[in-house]
């Protein structure tokens, strides 16, 4: 019937797609290199230890809330929501601590974070609802809720004690950072090392093979959006210690910041391909070009324009690059 | 419509000869010849691949043939596309519809005229929608303002007709057009077809419905290999039996070849019991059961419902009613896990949908049913190693690097090996393959089959599905054959070939009511019933229930014995609706065919007694009759 083919040769020699992920992490490395080294000819405040631990302190909020986009776009979902969840849950931080301590306000934080997560990936994994439709309906009740929680303005009163979390240092280096680093690292040990983290993957790339085989497709469909809503709630704990006040417009368009570090990452919003390294590049890429803009004295209208551009442009060599090496 | 051609003449309305088609590498037709009378109903017969299909839609025009000639109406017929075909007088009522769901009954019955310039009078449509279902009597039966996406399978045949006959189609092709309707649903749809052939059409009935294409056809071609092997047949002059020979294109004789041995092969023990299982709409009533290290065939046509039964017993699909016991146990599988837990694997059909994880490289997708077997935080993955190297063997793939190629790399008989070791990694009682072979090199076919033998000898109990019943007798041990979501026969498949497994996977309009049939004459007077194909001295089994063992006629569904091997010979010689004694006395016999509502073939029931005093012949009789009415009335409610 069908014709004999070559029985067990791969077609490409020996090139694993890991392998090829690996390189491509390594292609965006090269990337951020590259603008590295522009802005600090262009610019020379950007290599300034200021502005390098300035780079560091914004890296912390858009790099947090990356790590729960990398899991929700790891299972080919979406969570538009995160920036309004991180405005309602730092309004509740905000007023928790008129009341509580600081350890039971921010655990009430992320309680609320991870609970609007939980409703979102409920109505998408068991009622089957789009990502995208459902991640939208909620970022516009986040957002409503925020202002009325807040009673429309921003909240000021916030303990001094907060700010502890940003300016304690260990050898050094700001706690706020240190926890980025232990949660990047803890997601990646995840998404390598755990079952979970495999079923995450393999929901992403074949939904069906990984309920064939037997993985609990259903959590692990949900568990990424409680991830990311949580994660949105600890970020903007870091956020409130930085600047020790709460607006109800905080974390407005954080959630394209999120996905653009995510999929400028290597990441496929199909789903099953990415890595938590890949993001972090991302990351360092999306907030040095807006650090860059802002050294250079770009005008705040035209920076929205550049990160568009360049956030097209990496994905379309990227695209190319990856096509040439595939065929 | 009134440019009907010359009905009742016996000039042929179509005429195509020596048409042939290949796709690829098959030929799917090689020497196809037809003839079409105006008035008639027309059967085009075959098996699977038999080129059936194919040269429907060539007349059809969806498919331009490689050679031959069509005429139609005396004149060529150049079908380019579906619409020359259309313009011709020419409509094809498929299986799967081509009606817009979201548009009303009205719109889709003159959606080809929705296309045209101008304003349309939906008055004059409505009016000439209605002229046309009241010409086939069905007025009553379809809204014309509701949408088709809420409108039964029946109701969108019947909307598929309505659009035929709209564009004033002479010539209309039925494909497979009952495979989704109910007994009554069938019934209306041959009156509707009965009201056609009256107004003139010529019509084509595509069907491997034994049963039905005698209900409604006048004469039948046949085809096989994609040539026809038999043309224009008188219907009212064939029986099934001479019908099959012309689709199997051998002597009956060779069906019957194996005797029919009352004793089954040494088996091992029980490992999963399946009994009376159903998971609406497409596993009815399945029963089987496997043994230890055997490996079991689910034959049948592809729409038997075997896939669903597999993904049924793997927790795929929801099952409504029956039991399933798996090594004595009752098990009710959920969801995948749970049978994957329990050492049952499923390497499903479609392996690129329900197979392959294409981000995971070779080793992840070999680890993964371990993943979903495993229930502690971590991976496991090291501890896998030694079993790993063990399949690396198993598989005829040595080199270790390979193990982080990407599996999409690979051939599609090495991706099904990887699949098929991946349930292996788990050291499974029971694995399921559905259709195992599909889309696999011939190289790979045998060693996928040499890979199940040794498995199997190694214990694991294997239940595989295929279409090809050439692999299937070759590869299993004994074969369930199912058709129409019921399991009909489980035979050793020594005792079948090809030709059998053909006429016993023939979908059965009547099963279910015979079936019911035979269940209660049973309850009622103990004995035996059975239901069965009589032809010269053999019989062919179609289904036989044993209550009382004394009672017991010698034979099971699916056998075909000769009449002189049974334990009912005489009253099997004899066929007479009266209790015909066998010389030893103490079985007698009632013996009657079964016609359906149209008069044609449904084979014979019979009733076999071991009691002093049989019930009354009459009494039996109303029970067969009533069976008929009250199917009728069920269906109707």
């Amino acid at each position: 019937m069908t014709p004999v083919t070559t029985q067990h040769t791969p077609r490409t020699s020996s090139v694993s797609l890991r392998r090829l992920g690996q390189s491509l992490e390594l292609r965006m490395f090269g990337l951020a290199l590259l603008i590295a080294i522009v802005l600090s000819a262009l610019s020379p405040h950007f290599l300034s230890a200021n502005n390098l631990m300035n780079l560091l302190d914004q890296s912390v909020v858009i790099g947090i809330v990356a790590i729960g986009m990398t899991f929700v776009i790891l299972t080919g979902g979406i969570d538009l929501s995160v920036g309004s969840v991180a405005g309602l849950t730092g309004v509740i931080l905000g007023l928790a601590l008129q009341e509580f301590s600081i350890p039971v306000a921010i655990g009430l934080a992320i309680i609320a974070g991870a609970g609007i997560g939980l409703f979102s990936g409920v109505l998408i994994a068991y009622f089957g609802l789009a990502a995208f439709v459902v991640t939208l309906g909620v970022m516009a009740i986040g957002r409503s809720l925020a202002y009325i929680f807040s009673g429309q303005t921003s909240i000021s009163s916030i303990p001094f004690e907060l700010s502890d979390l940003v300016f304690t240092t260990v050898l050094g280096v700001p706690t706020n950072v240190i926890c980025l680093v232990a949660l990047y690292i803890l997601a990646g040990l995840y998404l390598s090392y755990t079952k979970g983290g495999r079923t995450i993957y393999a929901v992403g790339s074949n939904k069906e093979a990984a309920r064939t085989a037997g993985l609990s497709v259903l959590f692990y469909s949900i568990l990424p959006y409680v991830i990311s809503g949580a994660l949105a709630a600890v970020a903007v704990t870091f956020l409130t210690a930085q600047i020790l006040s709460v607006d109800p417009l905080t974390g407005n368009l954080l959630e394209l910041d999120a996905i653009a570090a995510v999929v400028i990452g290597g990441a496929s919003l199909y789903g099953g391909r990415g890595s938590i390294l890949g993001t972090l590049i991302g990351v360092v890429i999306m907030v040095m070009i807006r650090n860059g803009l802002n050294l250079l004295g770009v005008s705040p209208f035209w920076q929205g324009s550049a990160i568009g551009a360049i956030i097209i442009l990496a994905l379309l060599i990227e695209s190319l690059l990856s096509r040439r090496t595939r065929s | 419509m009134t440019s009907r051609f010359l009905a009742g003449d016996d000039q042929p309305i179509l005429i195509a000869s020596q048409v042939r088609k290949t796709f690829e590498q098959t030929r799917a037709l090689r020497e196809a010849d037809f003839e079409l009378r105006a008035g008639e109903v027309h059967g085009l017969l075959g098996a699977n691949g038999a080129g059936k299909s194919t040269l429907s839609k060539v007349i059809a025009g969806q498919i331009t043939p490689d050679a031959g000639r069509l005429t139609y109406k005396g004149a060529p017929l150049y079908n380019r596309s579906v619409r020359d075909a259309l313009e011709a007088g020419i409509a094809i009522v498929m299986q799967e519809t081509s009606l817009a769901p979201d548009l009303s009954v009205l719109e889709n019955i003159f959606l080809p005229e929705l296309g045209r310039r101008g304003r349309l009078s939906f008055r004059d449509l409505r009016r000439r929608a209605r002229e046309i279902l009241s010409g086939l009597v069905q007025e009553k039966a379809l809204p014309l303002d509701v949408e088709v996406k809420r409108l039964s399978a029946a109701q969108r045949q019947l909307v598929e007709i309505a659009k035929a006959l709209a564009l004033n189609a002479d010539l209309i092709i039925f494909d497979e057009p009952t495979a989704s309707l109910s007994p009554s649903e069938v019934e209306q749809l041959f009156d509707i077809m009965a009201q056609l052939r009256a107004s003139g059409r010529a019509l084509i009935f595509v069907s491997h419905r034994l049963e039905e294409v005698f209900a409604i056809t006048d004469r039948i071609s046949v085809m096989r290999e994609g040539a026809t092997v038999a043309k224009s047949l008188e219907t009212s002059e064939l029986s099934q039996a001479e019908l099959v020979r012309h689709m199997v294109g051998r002597e009956l004789g060779s069906i019957y070849q194996a005797p029919a041995p009352l004793q089954v092969d040494k088996k091992g023990d029980e490992v999963l019991a399946v009994s009376s299982l159903r998971a609406a709409p497409a596993v009815r009533d399945v029963s089987f059961t496997l043994h230890r290290g055997e490996i079991l065939g689910l034959g049948g046509l592809v729409g038997a419902g075997r896939s669903e039964t597999a993904e049924a017993l793997f927790g795929l699909r929801t099952i409504h009613s029956g039991a399933i016991r798996l090594h004595g146990k009752p098990f009710r599988p959920r969801r995948p896990r749970d049978c994957v837990r329990a050492g049952i694997g499923f390497v499903a059909e479609d392996r690129r949908v329900q197979g392959i994880v294409p981000d995971f490289s070779v080793r992840e997708n070999l680890l993964l049913a371990h993943l979903g077997a495993r229930s502690s935080f971590l991976l496991g993955y090291r501890r896998c190693r030694q079993k790993v190297d063990e399949l690396l063997e198993l598989l005829d793939m040595p080199a270790h690097r390979l193990l982080d190629a990407n599996m999409l790399n690979f051939s599609g008989g090495m991706q099904q090996k990887i699949i098929i070791a991946r349930w292996l990694m788990l050291d499974p009682t029971v694995l399921i393959l559905d259709e195992p072979t599909k889309g696999v090199d011939i190289g790979t076919r045998s060693s996928i089959y040499a890979m199940l033998r040794q498995i199997s000898e190694q214990g694991v109990s294997v239940v595989m599905i295929s279409s090809d019943f050439e692999e299937l007798l070759g590869v299993c041990q004994r074969v369930v054959v199912m058709s129409d979501g019921y399991t009909i026969a489980d035979l050793p498949s020594s005792l079948l070939d090809e030709e059998k497994l053909t006429l016993l996977a023939a979908p059965r309009t009547s099963t279910e009511r015979n079936t019911r049939l035979l269940t209660e004459l049973t309850r009622r007077y103990g004995g035996a019933g059975f239901w069965a194909i009589l032809d010269q001295d053999r019989l062919i089994c179609l289904n036989a229930v044993v209550a009382d063992p004394n009672a017991d006629p010698g034979f099971q569904a699916g056998h075909s014995p000769q009449f002189g091997e049974t334990a009912i010979p005489a009253a099997l010689a004899s066929r007479s609706p009266t209790f015909v004694a066998e010389s030893c006395g103490i079985k007698k016999t009632f013996l009657m065919p079964l016609p359906s509502k149209r008069g044609h073939d449904l084979g014979w029931v019979g009733f076999t007694t071991a009691s002093g005093t049989p019930p009354s012949v009459a009494e039996i009789q109303n029970i067969i009759g009533s069976f008929e009415d009250i199917s009728q009335e069920t269906e109707a409610a």
